[in-house]
């Protein structure tokens, strides 16, 4: 592995990951508080009789490799190329958020396991350099329809982090008041849409935006995000296809980890690059490396322009993977050792910080202040959730309509 | 004034709300070039050009759903589903996303939504296109549904719809598009009130409960009845959800006898619903007769089929308007009556 790995400047054995790093992100409760857990609420999904102690293990292996930003990986993942018209600021304040969506998942990861709070939650530990990298162009205003893995589309677009966790927490300070769903991220200020769980439902309402922007003669844009499988869905196809007739002004997002829950990729489609399909709606598609940040930049640029210059939709294939299962009661033993260790390799963040440093922009101080930064934002908004209030029921009472009717009465059921 | 027809109706109140609020639009299938498949959309390309009305491929749930995201950011969507049979491929749209949405963010954003679509039988439509499927959107509150049955209620309730903030599926009846006329009122801004049920008729001796075609059965039935010195009052629904179940509740609280007439199956039907509504936790109105007049259990409610299945309808049809009367007469004469939930009526 030694030949082949591409030793830093700063390997990990002189310097180590920042030790308050490991420090903070390590569990606040004991793991064994909530092993039960696994057995209790995961019935189906849990791992085989024996094998949870090892299934743990291997999570935390995992979680701390991926908390480690820096470390080592082949020598053949090595970024090389600009990002156009990107500013030496913009770089590292895109890798800061880049660096936030990993902290931020590795933590909610563990406070789920601790019995933090309901539900599950889906990890998108391994696709950072996919939805961020995007919504981190756009501007406050313009649309995002984010879907279930999409954390990095609400961090990217800059949404403060305590109002992610109050979401993950259905707390009473998330934008929807506690009432909604965990990991269905959204503002309303920033621009990001509350994504439906029903999948692709985001990008039909995506592509209504677009519409309505056009429409209205507004010069924004809208962006919508979906995995491999949504692909097969109907309303992709309704969606795409409406908006190359319409040369909307919205660019399509297909993150293809390989893996849509259970199912391979194999049985959602007989293509191989899933951007084929924009060829049915006469516009561009494009599939790229989505662990390269300067890849996913870079089409994703000229996708927006497209857009805003009103010459129509794109569709960008990026080819990533996700670390974890699909949501995480899911063990994922479909899938080989082998496999989730390759693309590990090719972990999206450390060969962004390598072209970083190579690039002369990122020392071990700069990093050290990204992840002080980052940690103690994290640290301040899971305490703004566990603060936060749980919502009474009552409060769920409302807003069913929007005008009042003579015959309905929420309490008496219709 | 001069008298319009039900679709003319609808088609002069489109003109006027689109012309007053520049963020409405329309969009679905064969409404622009064509003006519409019953020309309910006849002149709006021209006068509002291809931005604003869309002719829109065959996906329906392109054209629910997409009225999400144009809502949110501004506009007022008028989608149209060219027949209440093909409106399923939008169901998730409608049920899962539309009506939902505003619930979901905490009142965040609102859908001022309005979905028209024709539906009913009595036209010779067949199998695909006789449905009075309303009855698959009643389990879904957040959704508003209105099936006009006069020419002034198409007119202020496509109104009211438009202007509302709450999603609307707008039911406009196939066999009323041109066989009933009559003068709107003078003044341009009225609307017909969401929510509240119309009584048509007033009588003493049992209420009769319908709503689109199916109420004039009702009104026809009404004056045969009358002659027999039977006094029926007759209650158009026009608000199929949420019900003015108050307004049903004091007609039948009055009479004692509830009929309840629709096109549509009975079971899991809205004259279920509303024996539900009657029946159930009402002790002052427990020794209710209510009957439920639909049609059989068969997969079209439709007037037409073809071969026996035609027959079949056809006979239902003539059916239908003798059991409307022979219901309202039974329900008004049984004295002392016995309890009963339901009447089922075909069997
Ligand atoms: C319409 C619909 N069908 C099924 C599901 C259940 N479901 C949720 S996510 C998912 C897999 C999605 O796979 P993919 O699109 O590849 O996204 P990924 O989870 O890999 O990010 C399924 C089947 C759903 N949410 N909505
Ligand atoms: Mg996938």
């Amino acid at each position: 592995m030694t030949e082949e790995t591409n030793r830093r400047r700063r390997g990990k054995e002189e310097a180590p990951p920042a030790a308050d790093t490991e420090a903070t992100l390590a569990e606040e409760a004991p793991e064994s508080a909530q092993e039960g857990e696994y057995e209790t609420e995961d019935v189906a999904a849990a791992p085989a009789e024996g094998s949870k102690g090892d299934f743990l293990s291997e999570q935390r292996r995992r979680e701390s490799l991926a908390i480690d930003v820096t470390r080592d990986f082949p020598d053949k993942y090595r970024l090389s190329g600009a990002m156009e018209g990107c500013s030496d600021e913009q770089k590292l304040e895109l890798f800061e958020r880049l660096v936030k969506l990993r902290l931020f998942d590795a933590r909610m990861r563990k406070l789920f396991r601790q019995g933090r709070f309901e539900g599950t939650y889906y990890s998108q530990i391994g696709q950072e350099a996919c939805d961020a990298v995007l919504t981190y162009q756009m501007k406050r205003d313009d649309f995002v329809g984010p879907s279930h893995r999409d954390l990095g589309a609400a961090v990217g677009k800059g949404v403060p982090l305590k109002f992610l966790t109050a979401q993950v927490y259905n707390r009473v300070d998330s934008p929807d008041g506690g009432r909604y769903t965990a990991c269905h991220y959204w503002h309303p200020d920033y621009g990001v849409m509350q994504p439906a769980t029903s999948i692709m439902m985001n990008w039909i309402a995506a592509t209504g935006a677009a519409f309505g922007y056009k429409m209205l003669g507004k010069d924004n844009v809208a962006a919508a995000f979906g995995g491999d499988g949504a692909t097969a869905h109907g309303d992709f196809h309704e969606g795409c296809n409406f908006a190359g007739v319409h040369r909307l002004p919205i660019v399509y997002v297909i993150q293809n980890n390989l893996w849509a829950e259970s199912l391979p990729l194999h049985l959602t489609s007989a293509l191989e690059n899933l951007s084929d399909r924009a060829k049915a709606f006469g516009f561009p598609g494009v599939s790229i490396d989505g662990n390269d940040v300067l890849a996913v930049w870079n089409a994703t640029r000229a996708a927006l322009e497209r857009a805003r210059s009103g010459e129509g939709p794109t569709l960008i294939e990026m080819k990533t993977y996700r670390w974890f299962g699909h949501s995480d009661i899911d063990p994922a033993d479909y899938r080989s050792d082998d496999e989730v260790e390759a693309w590990m390799a090719k972990d999206p963040l450390p060969r962004f910080s390598a072209w970083l440093e190579d690039e002369g922009l990122l020392d071990d101080e700069t990093l050290g202040g990204v992840v002080e930064r980052v940690e103690e934002e994290i640290e301040t908004a899971v305490d703004f959730a566990e603060s936060s209030a749980k919502p009474g029921a009552e409060t769920f009472l409302s807003e069913v309509y929007a005008e009042s009717y003579p015959g309905f009465d929420v309490r008496a059921g219709r | 004034m001069a008298s319009l027809s039900y679709i003319e109706a609808i088609n002069r109140t489109l003109h006027e709300e689109m012309a007053r609020d520049a963020t409405t639009f329309l969009i679905g299938e064969d409404i622009g070039i064509y003006g519409g498949v019953f020309k309910a959309t006849r002149g709006l390309l021209q006068e509002f050009g291809p931005e604003r009305v869309i002719d829109s491929p065959i996906s329906e749930s392109l054209i629910a759903g997409m009225t999400v995201g144009a809502a949110m950011v501004g506009c007022r969507p008028l989608p149209e589903i060219q027949f209440a049979d093909f409106i399923s491929p939008a169901f998730d749209q409608i049920v899962q996303q539309l009506a939902r949405f505003r619930w979901r963010t905490n009142g965040t954003y609102s859908m001022p939504v309005t979905i028209r679509t024709p539906y009913g039988g009595g036209v010779g439509g067949g199998v695909f296109h006789s449905q009075s499927n309303e009855a698959w959107f009643m389990n879904v509150p957040g959704l508003v549904m209105v099936a006009p049955s006069t020419v002034r209620d198409a007119a202020g309730l496509l109104r009211a719809a438009i202007r509302s903030e709450d999603p609307v599926l707008y039911w406009e009846h196939k066999k009323l598009y041109r066989s009933i006329k009559d003068e709107l009122p003078e003044d341009e801004e009225f609307v017909t009130a969401i929510g509240e049920a119309h009584v048509a008729r007033e009588g003493r001796d049992v209420t009769a409960i319908s709503f689109g075609y199916t109420h004039h059965l009702a009104m026809t039935a009404a004056e045969r009845l009358a002659e027999d010195g039977i006094e029926v009052e007759v209650i158009d629904l026009r608000t199929l959800l949420p019900l003015d179940t108050p307004t049903i509740k004091e007609s039948v609280a009055k009479t004692g006898k509830a009929v309840i007439v629709h096109e549509a199956p009975k079971i899991g039907g809205i004259g279920g619903e509303i024996a539900a509504v009657l029946v159930v936790g009402s002790l002052v109105l427990a020794c209710l007769a209510v009957a439920v007049v639909g049609t059989v259990a068969w997969p079209v409610d439709g007037s037409r089929g073809g071969g026996e299945g035609g027959q079949l309808v056809q006979g239902s049809r003539r059916l239908r308007g003798g059991i409307a009367l022979t219901f309202l007469a039974v329900a008004a004469l049984a004295v002392p009556l016995r309890r009963r939930d339901t009447f089922d009526v075909l069997n």
